[in-house]
């Protein structure tokens, strides 16, 4: 875990290293960063990574054990299956911040004093830690539990896993006694993320000192999601044409030719056809579960008090126990996958909304808002929700593919979509243990939700959010060294 | 990511409990090779589900790896041969008597007629019971200081075949000692277990006063890896010797020499509801049983590792082929009509959601609507056999529980049968399965339960689609593996590598 965490960390690093040089020489302009590789990466199916890791690195190569865990080389492939998406997450979340870090009268005055430009850098991503603090501790938790399939790839006895199989087995006391593990440690993790944020930004905090975090002006838009969202619908519409349950089993694993573009799957049937035919309702109930959560989120994002507690302990509960509970007291009908994955995803959005507004409250353009006279509610509506919902938004679209990929894992439970469904997450699903024989028949639905997820990161830059009136202008005034933030990438 | 003293000081304070106790047991993999037999790493497809218990799912775990027997055994005809009993005789239709060979446990005690039947009524007290006693009752005595009298409670004359069952693993009186059946030295196989890895991996060390002379290799280590793909992956990449139930997806990547493949007596079935639904209507059924095309799946879906459904029994079973009989009285089909079902399966084998998606498109094609139904077995069973789906798509090794052909055609396809997906309950099917029952000699009781077969196929209540074949991966230098049609057993005294 702690190597997963590394390669997280890694990940992270190099995803924001450019902003990160580019902020530490004051050249933060308006340059596209390389934010859809992250989103793209952070869209990759985590057991998809891990089994070509395995394949490639550990059978073919030989470099490394393919499975087991007995020691630190035993650690690599699985660490690398892990952290490589969600540090591609926790990256994209840090390169969001920075360039406001970097805004900051004290970056401009660093810059002015010729501090070096490591150490300011070195500041900023301090200064931003504590907003992912919250993130990277459900990271951990959701390490321990719902790891399961990479568990299940390298064979490694893990708690998921464990917690896993009691549950369906209905081994009642194991099960409480697992689930009890992962709460306490949630809780134990939550309490230590909080700790660290007040150790990063305590004296802050109380003197309401901060400045806000959130950028000088508005992403630029750009012509990125255009074209992920052409080449999306090319596909789409090419798709649709093909006949996506039209089986020939003759025709097994074919690789791409002209009769079929991105080649056949283990019973024949054309890929293309089931990508475009399931791009609808993969996206249509991610979007819908991705949006429910984004609400909850930052409603009881907003009520720290109630939702933190709460935050912790949903946060233990991996999205297929969470199915196994919905379907226990819903049924299993069709929404119980949706109402499933919605249940847990709001964690991490809540999570971030109340470690965002923590820092926003403490900001001196606040202090200097309630000295004129704004009330709460002003507060809120004019200053807290636009700093807030923008990273917030972003963020929930990052994990727009993830929600596509929970509700496939429901699937194994009769709770998800049914074979011959050509939902994207079942496409992968199914095909996966072919990714050897047939790589195409993974690449493909992997790509287009990789797709997905950098239109959907490099299309929040698009989007304008409401700009606050000029009474704002007792905001710190608009940095001229560093005006625009090149963050939509 | 640099950071300064403070973060860094933070970072390892929310590092520190992540960093403890981490790694599974090394499960020695080292290459014992001390001139007396190397150690045989074994890589199992399903970990211990119940401790290791004699009368559950682990039984076959437990025989696979040569740690328990039974007073008999199967031959590769599905005989019942000797084990722990040279010989027996049926005194009268209730009461066998068997004559035990010398033997020791594990833990050094000899073999006793008091401890074979101190064993035997442990099987028959178990709690759940164990599937290989279904729906009889049996008491054993010691008689003498070498034979053990059983005596059941109706007449069985598939005793013997029974009696080779896991289930009645013959265990000495230490395991019982405790509320769990603990086989931990205390059977009396050619390997003895010497410590298990919750459900990671067992150790076993070569049991030197076996009855039937040293196993030549030195011990076994064996892990439980459940998922096919890592299984296979354990061979390839050499971190074990033998892979059991390599996935057909998988079977691919092997060597043509690594990769065994043996008939086997699971047969995959569509088992029709004939109790309520669509199929409740013979003429659907027989409608449903013309839609489909076995060989198809065989050749494509198993690609070419299975053979097409002849029946309930397939060519495993060697005896079957040349005692078929033809179903008669078989219904009319009838014409779908876009009459609707629904079909259920589950996915713990691979294979079987795309054999369910084929069967959707036979179907489809002869005029049903066809609706899937895939979950986790253990999600599944409880409704299937309340009747909640039209059809059920399952694999079921007909002889793995007691080695009696006619017991599980009892249990699957008779009015009281407990495991009857069909829901079937026909008049006709329960005549000729309890006449099977009665039948005592071995060549009558094997054609009576063909006769019970074709019954059961004129019903049209089970469509016989694949029998299936197992791959086992075997390495190179792997000798002497045991290749059971049964699945009861794969490392032997002559394994080794």
């Amino acid at each position: 875990m702690t190597a997963a965490l590394v390669v997280a960390a890694a990940t992270a690093a190099a995803v924001c290293a450019r902003t990160l040089w580019l902020g530490a020489h004051r050249r933060l302009d308006d340059r596209r960063g390389g934010g859809s590789g992250a989103a793209m990466l952070a869209a990759l199916p985590e057991f998809l990574t891990a089994s070509v890791l395995a394949v490639v690195v550990g059978v073919h190569l030989g470099w490394l054990p393919a499975l087991g865990w007995y020691g630190p080389q035993w650690t690599v492939l699985p660490a690398l299956a892990l952290g490589l998406p969600a540090g591609a997450l926790l990256g994209r979340m840090l390169g969001d911040l920075l360039p406001g870090a970097f805004a900051e009268p004290w970056a401009l005055a660093a810059a002015a004093r010729g501090i070096p430009g490591r150490a300011t850098a070195r500041h900023a991503v301090r200064r931003c830690i504590p907003g992912l603090l919250p993130n990277l501790g459900l990271f951990v938790v959701g390490l321990t539990g719902g790891a399961v399939t990479v568990e299940q790839v390298f064979d490694i006895p893990g708690l998921g896993r464990t917690t896993l199989q009691v549950a369906l087995a209905q081994d009642l006391p194991v099960l409480q006694a697992g689930t009890l593990a992962l709460v306490l440690l949630a809780a134990g993790v939550g309490a230590l993320a909080r700790l660290a944020a007040r150790l990063l930004i305590g004296t802050a905090l109380r003197d309401g000192a901060l400045h806000s975090l959130h950028r000088p002006v508005p992403p630029a838009p750009s012509r990125a999601p255009l074209l992920h969202g052409a080449l999306l619908l090319t596909v789409v519409a090419l798709g649709l044409a093909r006949d996506p349950l039209a089986l020939d089993t003759g025709a097994r694993l074919q690789p791409p030719s002209w009769s079929h573009p991105l080649g056949t799957d283990a019973l024949g049937r054309d890929l293309l056809a089931r990508i475009g035919h399931g791009a609808f309702t993969t996206l249509a109930l991610a979007v819908a579960i991705s949006a429910a959560a984004l609400l909850t989120g930052v409603l009881l994002g907003l009520l720290p008090r109630f939702s933190g507690p709460l935050v912790d302990t949903v946060n233990a509960v991996p999205a297929v126990l969470a199915g196994l509970l919905v379907a226990g007291v819903a049924g299993g009908g069709a929404a119980t996958p949706a109402l499933a994955v919605a249940a847990v995803a709001w964690v991490p959005l809540a999570a971030h909304t109340t470690a965002l507004l923590e820092q926003e409250r403490a900001t001196t353009h606040i202090t200097a808002t309630k000295g004129l006279g704004a009330d709460d509610a002003y507060l809120l509506r004019r200053e807290l929700l636009p700093a807030v919902l923008p990273p917030v938004a972003r963020h929930a679209l990052l994990r727009l593919p993830g929600v596509a990929l929970a509700l496939t894992s429901l699937g194994f439970l009769g709770l998800g979509a049914q074979p011959p469904d050509p939902e994207w997450g079942l496409l992968l699903a199914e095909n996966q243990p072919y990714a050897e024989r047939a790589p195409w028949a993974v690449l493909a639905p992997a790509a287009a939700l990789a797709l997905l997820g950098a239109l959907a990161v490099t299309a929040a830059g698009g989007v304008r959010w409401p700009r606050r009136p000029p009474a704002g202008a007792v905001r710190r005034p608009e940095p001229t060294a560093a005006p625009t933030v090149g963050e939509t990438g | 990511m640099r950071s300064p003293r403070r973060r860094r000081a933070v970072a390892g304070l929310l590092l520190a409990p992540l960093l403890t106790g981490c790694f599974a047991s090394g499960g020695g993999t080292t290459d014992d090779a001390s001139g007396d037999g190397s150690r045989l790493r074994v890589a199992l497809a399903f970990p211990p589900a119940e401790n290791l218990s004699p009368y559950g799912a682990d039984a076959t775990l437990l025989s696979r790896l040569g740690v328990t027997e039974g007073l008999t055994k199967l031959d590769a005809n599905g005989v019942a041969a000797p084990a722990l009993a040279e010989s027996w005789t049926r005194e009268n239709d209730r009461n066998w008597l068997f004559t035990l060979r010398e033997a020791t446990f594990q833990d050094g005690t000899e073999l006793t007629p008091a401890a074979v039947a101190a064993a035997l009524t442990r099987a028959t007290e178990a709690e759940p019971v164990t599937a290989a006693l279904s729906g009889t009752a049996l008491t054993a005595k010691a008689d003498g200081d070498r034979r053990v009298r059983v005596t059941t409670e109706e007449p069985d004359p598939a005793l013997p075949l029974r009696l080779s069952s896991p289930g009645f693993a013959i265990l000495s009186a230490k395991a019982y000692r405790a509320e769990r059946v603990n086989p931990v030295g205390t059977a009396t196989g050619p390997f003895e277990i010497t410590e298990v890895t919750g459900t990671t991996g067992a150790t076993l060390d070569r049991f030197d006063a076996y009855w039937d002379g040293r196993a030549q290799a030195s011990g076994i280590d064996a892990r439980f890896i459940a998922d096919g793909s890592a299984r296979t992956n354990a061979l390839r990449t050499g971190q074990v010797d033998l892979a059991e139930a390599v996935p057909v997806s998988q079977a691919a990547t092997l060597d043509k020499g690594t990769r065994r493949e043996t008939a086997t007596t699971r047969t995959t079935s569509l088992l029709l509801n004939t109790e309520s639904g669509a199929f409740k209507d013979p003429k659907l059924r027989a409608a449903a049983r013309e839609a489909v095309d076995g060989s198809v799946l065989a050749q494509d879906v198993y690609e070419g590792h299975a053979d097409a459904g002849v029946g309930l029994f397939g060519p495993a079973v060697t005896w079957a082929a040349g005692k078929r009989v033809e179903p008669a009285g078989r219904a009319e089909a009838a014409d779908p009509d876009g009459t609707s079902v629904t079909i259920a399966t589950y996915d713990n084998r691979p294979e079987l959601p795309e054999v369910a998606q084929v069967l959707q498109q036979q179907l489809r094609e002869a005029g049903f609507e066809v609706k899937l139904e895939v979950r986790e077995y253990s999600r599944l069973e409880s409704d299937a056999l309340a009747g909640k789906f039209d059809a059920f798509v399952g694999a079921r090794n007909s002889l793995l529980d007691t080695g009696d052909p006619v017991s599980i055609l009892a249990s699957d396809f008779t009015c009281d049968g407990s495991y009857n997906l069909a829901l079937l309950c026909d008049k006709k099917v329960d005549r000729a399965v309890a006449a099977a029952e009665k039948e005592a000699d071995t060549a009558k009781r094997q054609q009576a339960a063909m006769n019970a077969e074709a019954a059961i196929l004129a019903t049209d209540a089970a469509v016989p689609l694949v029998h299936q074949r197992i791959i086992t991966g075997v390495g190179d230098s792997v000798r002497g593996v045991i290749l059971d049609p049964y699945e009861r057993t794969l490392v032997g005294t002559g394994t080794r590598r």
